[in-house]
């Protein structure tokens, strides 16, 4: 295991969490989506969104864009697909744990943000370059001036009231886990007192024929941890979550919903698309987040995995969870929701993030769907339907392109 | 920031070569002239050619014989800061990377490629080199470097959020030494948007210049090269207007006797003007404006932290587009 760095020493004690929120292809809410989930649902279907004519394959999981109260019909003609998703999320947050006002606006003029993304206003980057190509140069500051992502962060600042230093984390589809670990180690540095962490994703052209390119798509269904897996279904979505000092969350009067106990973050140089078979980076993530939480691996009753279903990804995680958990592994159920709602990329940690904390919150376990002949090393610890949390943390872990892993530990209040 | 921090090293790459006396000098620096930039306000550009010593070092390495150019500059910068500092294992230091363009040359090839092809037809070869992260992967595993890896976008000052990220890190101690580098590469399709949103003008002219800054921090220590002492960040806005307000608050942050490096370039040159029109200034470099966005950032810190004339002087880091932020340097 890696030694020393990452993972930090300080404890995560005083990190709370007291509202969240999400949008994904099964629902424009949590409790929508949570509910789906547990049915053992599925949101694959055509994407119609974007153009995917021509692909291998051109199913995925797309997402009902919600309605967005008190924003015009011109101001919502000018956000971006990833606003649209990313708004909601984050209004649904900062309202669980009620930090907006009447009018739906912040509570906290300066509020910090942590926020990943991976392809950020994508579709607008896109039309501005077919334009460019085809000679049309109408409205071509509207398109370019909403691509990046900190325009989206400016539409969160301004719809929802508030300014303040932002980060936003491109480590691909750890990023997720790593904006809320983030947001956590300013919590815990006394950089912040409270922060808005969370992430978002559109589904966009480039990035869906990027990995039909790669033929990383399941032509079929997405099927984590099956021996006949053939690729992930892409998906898209939003979540974020509110994140206090407990000492902050405690003055102002706010119910504490959870507990982020640990986080680890490692980077895997063994390739750039794959990760290192052994899975021996993951675990030092996984490792690290347990020691920061001070907490056995025996004491993980759910594993929310990265499970993208594709051949080396779920090789490296059973690897990595084997020698986390050893004997242990049997008392830990696992499920990768990817199956559900897709590989929602930079929101993928965020999403997951908030399934772990319903999981906490309701003691229900999402089961594993469509994996019908599970890889004999996860064979008895794939979650089945009605199955119910028994130990008091839940883990959530990440891989991304490039390497990058990420683990978060929350446990209850 | 709670505690300070010292810069202990630093390395970069600019068109001009590698060196603090090329970055110095920007009228030194190659000129090329964007042909298809024919309806807009600017087509000069400063780029670094990649078949040259010192960076050509980079071209057979295994892992970044595809790389984009980003990568390269991103490596070079990198690599010179850990040299500086043979004393400090590789192994034991975190990196954060700010970007604002990221891969954009792989970018707009693989989407031209996808386009004018075939979704079919798209390249699974380009495709994982468009992703902002991969640069950052590269270095990371050419240079062994073993701690803790973030990339970060934004505008401009995501230098400073980046930097912010790395002292985090030190303040937490989670590790003792970290890189913040800022790279951006050139893309002609740059000047297009730069045109539609008309950053630059003819009263703003500049030269858009690729490269990479980088600089190793670490726990305040006095045989540094100079500290930081204060970082402002989060100062917002959405409008031109807004930007003025969000620039005096930004400066606001700072000892109004001390000096601040000029670092604006493009249409928020004239708001820095006025802003500072009761400070005193002091330009780092000579020649051209030059703007190579988060490199610049690095770039400027570099300077201001190798100049001598001052004990404490102020970098501010003008976003564009959403946020301005600023960073003291002390050699006190």
């Amino acid at each position: 295991m890696p030694d020393g760095y990452f993972g930090g020493v300080k404890s995560l004690a005083d990190v709370v969490i007291t509202g969240w929120g999400c949008v994904s292809p099964l629902g424009g809410d949590t409790a929508t989506t949570w509910e789906a989930l547990l049915r053992g649902e599925s949101a694959r279907g055509g994407i119609t969104c974007i153009p995917v004519e021509g692909c291998r394959v051109t199913q995925g999981a797309e997402a009902r864009l919600p309605e967005l109260a008190g924003v015009s019909k011109r101001e919502i003609s000018r956000l971006s697909r990833a606003s649209r998703l990313a708004l909601p999320a984050a209004r649904q947050a900062m309202a669980d744990a009620g930090i907006l006002d009447s009018t739906g606006r912040s509570l906290f003029p300066r509020l910090e943000l942590s926020v990943s993304t991976t392809a950020c206003g994508m579709e607008h980057g896109e039309k501005f370059l077919r334009d460019i190509w085809s000679n049309n140069a109408r409205h071509l500051a509207s398109k370019i001036s909403r691509y990046p992502a900190h325009q989206q962060i400016g539409d969160l600042q301004q719809h929802l009231g508030f300014s303040g230093p932002s980060i936003i984390v491109s480590n691909a589809c750890a990023s997720g886990a790593n904006a809320i670990g983030h947001a956590a180690d300013l919590l815990r540095a006394g950089f912040a007192d409270i922060v808005l962490a969370g992430g978002y994703e559109a589904l966009c052209e480039l990035v869906f024929c990027g990995f039909d390119s790669l033929q990383a798509l399941d032509p079929d269904l997405c099927k984590p941890f099956d021996l006949y897996r053939r690729g992930l279904m892409l998906g898209e979505g939003a979540a974020f979550l509110v994140m206090e000092t407990s000492a902050h969350a405690i003055k102002r009067g706010a119910k504490i919903k959870g507990r982020l106990a640990g986080y680890g973050h490692t980077t895997d140089t063994h390739h750039i698309t794959q990760p290192d078979p052994t899975g021996a980076p993951l675990e030092g993530a996984i490792q690290c987040a347990l020691r920061q939480a001070g907490l056995e691996p025996s004491s993980i009753g759910y594993l929310n995995a990265h499970g993208t279903a594709t051949v080396f990804n779920d090789g490296a995680e059973a690897a990595a969870f084997a020698r986390v958990f050893g004997k242990d592994l049997n008392g830990v159920r696992i499920s990768s929701t990817k199956a559900a709602i897709g590989h929602t990329l930079g929101a993928a940690g965020t999403l997951e993030a908030v399934f772990a904390l319903e999981c906490l919150r309701s003691s229900d376990i999402p089961p594993q769907i469509n994996t019908t002949q599970p890889i004999p090393e996860l064979a008895s610890c794939l979650a089945q339907p009605g199955d119910k949390l028994a130990r008091p943390g839940v883990l959530s872990v990440n891989l991304g392109f490039g390497g990058s892993n990420a683990a978060l530990v929350f446990t209850t209040p | 920031m709670k505690n300070p921090v010292s810069i202990l090293s630093f390395g970069l790459s600019c068109p001009g070569g590698t060196s603090l006396e090329a970055l110095k000098d920007s009228s030194i620096w190659p000129v090329e002239f964007v042909a298809e930039a024919g309806r807009r306000g600017i087509r000069e550009v400063s780029r670094i050619n990649l078949s040259a010593e010192p960076v050509n070092r980079w071209r057979m390495k295994l892992r970044l014989r595809r790389a984009s150019p980003l990568s390269h500059h991103l490596i070079e910068a990198i690599t010179q800061t850990l040299e500086a500092r043979p004393d400090i294992d590789p192994a034991r230091v975190g990196v954060v990377g700010a970007f604002f363009l990221g891969c954009l040359e792989y970018s707009v090839r693989f989407y031209k490629g996808l386009s004018s092809d075939g979704r079919r037809f798209a390249s699974p070869i380009l495709f994982p080199e468009t992703v902002v992260n991969t640069p950052l992967s590269h270095v990371v595993a050419e240079l062994g470097i073993g701690g803790p890896v973030y990339s970060q976008v934004g505008d401009t000052s995501c230098w400073v959020s980046a930097l912010r990220t790395a002292c985090l890190w030190i303040e937490n101690g989670d590790i003792n030494h970290v890189i913040v580098a800022g790279a951006e590469e050139f893309e002609p399709h740059l000047l297009d948007a730069f045109h539609s949103l008309r950053w630059f003008t003819k009263r703003h002219t500049l030269r858009v210049a690729e490269g990479a800054g980088a600089i190793l921090i670490g726990r305040q220590t006095p045989s540094a090269i100079a500290d930081i002492t204060r970082i402002a960040d989060g100062h917002t806005f959405r409008t031109r207007k807004q930007a003025r307000t969000a620039g005096a608050e930004c400066l606001a942050d700072f000892d109004p006797s001390i000096p601040v490096i000029e670092t604006a370039t493009g249409w928020i040159a004239e708001t820095a003007s006025s802003l500072l029109i009761s400070r005193q200034t002091i330009p780092v470099s000579h020649g051209p404006r030059r703007e190579g966005f988060t490199a610049s950032s690095a770039w400027n810190t570099i300077l201001a932290a190798r100049q001598g004339e001052h004990a404490r002087v102020a970098v501010p880091h003008w976003g564009l587009s959403q946020n301005i932020a600023a960073v003291e340097i002390s050699h006190e």
